[in-house]
């Protein structure tokens, strides 16, 4: 197809202003009668209150007001799923990132000496630390229901069978590190009610219209009087899809007499009440005929949500429906387990529950091909599903599959090919370089049991431009500007032209959340769906004007033509406006879904999955363990590309958390305290981490997309995991199976490995 | 005591400043760089009633040589260090230590006096200063005095200075010609990390490879810098190939007495305690193989 717009490397329409820090974020914002909000969190991870005094604090001067449970009007407690968290707790802490009260005052600093002041007699639990021990009889219950959040299953053929009748069988045991999302910004915005109980709330958040809901539950208010402005926001990555501070702000405003009220979160407690990453325990045991046909696959998986469900439920399902990769195995026994702790809370995060799996699955593609002598990108290609196959979960996957594709093209990049003189290259002696492949995949949007929709609306401005409402806000990955390109190249005018909102209850639709590597297809569906309501607007109405039919009317390039006669847009406007019309569009989209769900799966299979090939080559240092990656070949399957170097700041962006993932980082917690607060120990890659990363995407276009696009926002941090593992592995021999791969974990592994062979040599 | 209760004084000079650290009943401390200092305030470990900032003192801030003796100014920032051509000629280990230290900001704020101050086991200076035989001149209103930078430092930061003392100066041996030193470092990432071990190496070579006399010096691994005695004993026990440095290194576990924290356990900084003098040593006579 041939486009002005779409598939054009167009820079991004929010570039200028956040390179030159003139965008203001909402913690930037700052009002001459602002007051600051704190919260108070917990002393204890697991502890009984038995009262909580807030007289001292109430009384410091400066101090505006303290509020506890007692001062929720409506319901105590959120989650998107299950609201299982308490807005403030009235009887027992689960973790330290509890709430327990929240002070307003007229300085930062007064605030947090209040909070000191709050007392509150505690009475300590046994702490419950660990995911495994959660679900014995002796661990004591930390909710009404036990310990265990949710259970999923999916199983496929005769499982014992096959492993008999295998000639090949791996298991190994994968533990997984449980991640931070590191935004730039902490969890932070202001809230504010005025005269006539309007309220306030800007917040970055991931879904303005359910932040909304949430808020309105807590408060027991009429949710139309509730405004949130949820974007821009620096930085989620899934970690600002829950509620995060929307509630404390509009709780706290709600006393403030109409003053705004700003809570900023420092990074230390931004660390602690965050949501992370879930740890995973994966037992996984693949079995293989001798010609490489994957017969079986065993996975049980163990995910740590800690003290609230959050999207726990979720992540622990969506982890089980891609836990045998993006290949056909006819005979699967699969189970996800999604435990409560007292370890901090866990949910949303890119890759949501994928990258836990993806490790054990690809390592062991690795380990077959390797005792088979197999090609290991032989052997995947041999068993990857295609369009209109069956996958390992049991269901013809009727959308498009990159897989093969993107291992052909792997297999030809210069990195695979010329990997032996690559590895020859040792910039010293001592160390060895070692050049992986993996393969992954991620669903888009929600898959079965969650309503998916999306919606645009495309308002005709004064001045002839266009103003584009998407719900979905922009939290970095560059949906604006994908937006603006499809509006642009279906409007048929300059991309300048169209000016984008998002994330506001007040000025767009609810167009779903940004999370599940949906929002390009998903928002930008709605635009290509609203467009043509825009340009049948504008030609009926200048049809009506000329007093024309509309057959005789063109729709040039950024203005419309008839009979040699140029109407621009801002005539048409002028009309519109002078004869009380409408000079807004809508569109809405529902997203394409399966039929029937895989029992017991908790949402499988997706109708639509992103596809994605890594070939890493990494150099260890065998006298400490240290790990460099240097090169990344990253191949996506992301459908029609909208925004070439859009999706590159996808790849490069991935890859490099995927490398943090692998190599450095990981929230520490000991007995339900963390250990790493702060980015002087959890150690995310700098620059100097970042290797050379090159994206070559193979574009095998959907149907339901715009213009043939999918999602690619998760996946691409997704099988460099595993790519990074078995390069380790290539270079020394090291099998590392507990992330992340730190110098200390890959020098003992080394350390090993020495002394088996000396043993094996004696 | 709040932040927002602690006071700031700016002395525009050397005895202004002593006069101020000599007034007794309050509690002060000095503050140039601030990247330990802010931290520290942040997290309420240091509330003083007054910050002396000495920032600006620039009579503090120089990098001279007379006679045999380098001086360098407590106020000397890393990056000043890294672009010394007198240090890096004469005192390249510690140029490469202080390109080691956090990064480009903290090297652009961060002061080799503050390095010295904090007295971090981990402080990255701390061991190229020990391999150079750095002194110390601290100075009060009414005192002077010069002590070897092994006696300056106690304990994890503690140090010998008084109240109302200050370092006014650093003294460190330029090196000969036929010296050459390295500095190593392993952190949890290549920039911005604090050091898991680190160790600072200053030989005197012969042209046959031979060493005449080094002198190492390790971090992170005991409550202060220590220097590796029997490793440097072993030093000129032959040509330093391969074997002899892999036999040095192996010693240098024996030296060190570390402890388990949140960034290594105890074993692994003794087993990297070798490996980076391996390193270290490899690297160095590579290096001096190519000048």
């Amino acid at each position: 197809m041939n486009t002005k717009w779409v598939g054009k490397r167009v820079k991004r329409i929010d570039g200028p202003e956040k390179v030159t820090g003139e965008l203001k974020y909402m913690t930037d914002y700052h009002f001459d009668n602002m007051v600051w909000g704190k919260v108070l969190r917990s002393e204890y991870p697991h502890a009984k209150i038995n009262s909580i005094d807030i007289e001292a604090a109430k009384n410091l001067p400066g101090v505006i007001c303290v509020l506890t449970h007692k001062d929720i009007p409506g319901f105590n407690g959120f989650g998107i799923v299950v609201p299982d968290q308490p807005v403030l707790c009235s009887d027992v802490v689960r973790c330290t990132g509890d709430a327990v009260a929240l002070v307003a005052a007229e300085t930062l600093e007064i605030a947090e000496q209040a909070l000191s002041l709050i007392k509150v007699d505690f009475e300590p639990l046994e702490v419950v630390a660990d995911a495994e021990y959660a679900l014995t009889d002796s661990a004591p219950k930390l909710h009404p229901d036990g310990n265990l959040h949710s259970h999923v299953k999916i199983n496929n053929g005769n499982i014992e069978k096959a492993f008999e009748e295998a000639d090949i069988i791996v298991e190994n045991t994968f533990y997984s590190p449980r991640q931070m999302h590191a935004f730039i910004e902490t969890e932070g915005g202001w809230g504010v009610m005025d005269d006539e109980g309007f309220l306030t709330i800007r917040c970055p958040g991931q879904y303005a219209y359910r932040d909304r809901m949430q808020i309105a539950r807590s408060l027991a208010y009429n949710p139309e009087r509730i405004r949130v402005i949820s974007s821009p926001i620096g930085g989620a990555f899934g970690g600002k899809d829950e509620i995060t501070v929307q509630i404390y702000l509009a709780l706290l405003a709600l006393h403030t007499k109409g003053r705004p009220v700003k809570i900023h979160l420092s990074r230390e407690e931004s660390v602690i009440a965050g949501i992370k990453r879930h740890p995973f325990k994966v037992q996984m045991k693949t079995a293989a005929k001798k010609d490489g046909t994957l017969l079986a696959n065993q996975v049980k998986a163990i995910g740590d949500t800690g003290a609230y469900a959050s999207l726990g439920g979720a992540v622990i399902a969506l982890a089980i429906e891609h836990s045998c990769g993006p290949y056909k195995i006819p005979n699967v026994d699969l189970e996800g387990f999604c435990v409560y702790t007292n370890n901090g809370i866990a949910g949303a995060f890119r890759g949501f529950g994928v990258n836990q799996v993806c490790m054990g699955i690809e390592t062991h593609m690795d380990m077959i091909a390797e005792k088979l002598g197999m090609d290991p990108i032989e052997l995947r290609k041999k068993n990857v599903y295609h369009q209109g196959e069956v996958s390992s979960v049991g269901h013809i996957v009727k959308s498009s599959v990159g897989t093969y594709k993107t291992l052909e093209t792997a297999e030809n990049c210069d990195l695979w090919k010329n990997r032996e003189k690559y590895k020859s290259e040792v910039s010293e002696p001592w160390k060895k370089r070692g050049v992986s492949v993996a393969t992954s995949f991620h669903g888009i949007g929600m898959g079965i049991g969650l309503p998916d929709y999306g919606a645009a609306s495309i308002e005709l401005l004064p001045d002839g431009t266009f103003l584009v409402g998407v719900g979905c806000e922009e939290i970095g990955g560059g949906n604006s500007t994908a937006y603006a390109q499809i509006a642009a190249e279906m409007l048929n005018c300059d991309i300048s032209n169209i000016k984008i909102v998002q994330g506001d209850t007040q000025k767009t639709l609810d167009g779903g959340t940004v999370t599940a590597s949906r929002s390009t297809y998903t928002g930008g569906r709605a635009v290509a769906a609203a467009a043509p309501r825009m340009t049948e607007l504008l030609i009926q109405t200048a049809a009506e004007m000329l007093n024309l039919d509309s057959s005789q009317i063109d729709l040039k390039p950024n203005h419309i033509s008839a009979h040699g006669e140029i109407i621009p847009y801002k005539s048409i406007y002028k009309y519109l406006y002078d004869h009380h019309q409408a000079t807004r569009v809508e569109g809405h989209f529902y997203l394409p879904k399966e039929k029937e769900e895989i029992k017991g799966s908790g949402g499988a299979p997706h109708h639509l999955y992103g596809y994605l090939t890594h070939v890493v080559m990494v150099e260890v240092d065998t006298l400490t363990g240290e790990t460099e990656v240097l090169r990344v070949v990253s191949i996506p399957d992301a459908g029609r590309v909208i925004n070439p170097q859009g999706l590159e700041g996808q790849t490069e962006g991935g890859a490099v958390m995927g490398i943090g993932y692998t190599l450095y980082e990981d929230v520490l917690i000991e007995n339900g305290y963390h250990k790493t607060r702060n980015f002087t120990d959890y150690i995310i890659p700098t620059i100097r981490e970042t290797p050379l990363i090159e994206t070559f995407p193979v574009e095998e276009p959907e149907q339901s997309g715009p213009f043939g696009a999918k999602g690619i926002g998760e996946v691409v941090m997704i099988p460099i995991i595993a790519a990074i593992m078995s390069a380790i592995y290539d270079a020394t021999g090291a099998r590392i199976c507990h992330l992340p791969a730190t110098p200390e974990r890959v020098f003992n592994a080394l350390k090993d490995l020495k002394k088996q062979k000396v043993q094996s040599s004696r | 005591m709040l932040v927002s209760e602690i006071d700031m004084i700016t002395p525009s000079s050397l005895p202004e400043c002593l006069m101020q650290l000599s007034k007794e009943g309050r509690i002060h401390r000095l503050i140039a760089g601030g990247t330990d200092a802010a931290v520290r305030m942040k997290e309420g470990k240091w509330r003083p009633e007054i910050w002396i900032n000495i920032k600006n003192l620039h009579e503090l801030r120089y990098i001279e040589e007379s006679e045999d003796c380098i001086y360098i100014g407590p106020l000397t920032t890393h990056t000043d260090i890294i672009h010394s051509p007198l240090l890096q000629r004469k005192a390249d280990v510690l140029v490469d230590a202080a390109r080691e230290v956090g990064a480009t900001q903290m090297q652009n704020m961060g002061t080799i006096g503050g390095n010295i101050g904090t007295a971090s086991p981990a402080g990255d200076t701390l061991p190229a200063l020990y391999v150079l035989g750095a002194r110390l001149e601290l100075t009060s209103l009414s005192t002077k005095r010069i002590i070897p930078i092994e006696e300056f430092i106690l304990g994890p930061g503690r140090t010998v200075l008084k109240e109302n003392e200050m370092i006014t100066k650093i003294l460190i041996k330029p090196q000969k010609p036929n010296e050459i030193g390295i500095f190593q470092k392993l952190g949890p990432r290549k920039a911005q990390s604090i050091s898991i071990v680190n160790v600072a190496i200053s030989l005197t070579l012969d042209q046959d490879l031979k060493c005449r006399e080094g002198k190492i010096a390790f971090g992170s691994v005991a409550p202060t810098i220590i220097r590796a005695r029997k490793c440097e004993s072993m030093l000129p026990l032959g040509t330093l190939n391969d074997e002899l440095i892999r036999n040095i290194a192996k010693i240098a576990w024996k030296e060190v007495m570390p402890i388990t924290d949140g960034r290594a356990t105890a074993t692994y900084r003794r087993d990297m305690a070798s490996a980076l003098l391996e390193r270290g040593l490899y690297r160095l006579i590579r290096r001096w193989n190519n000048h």
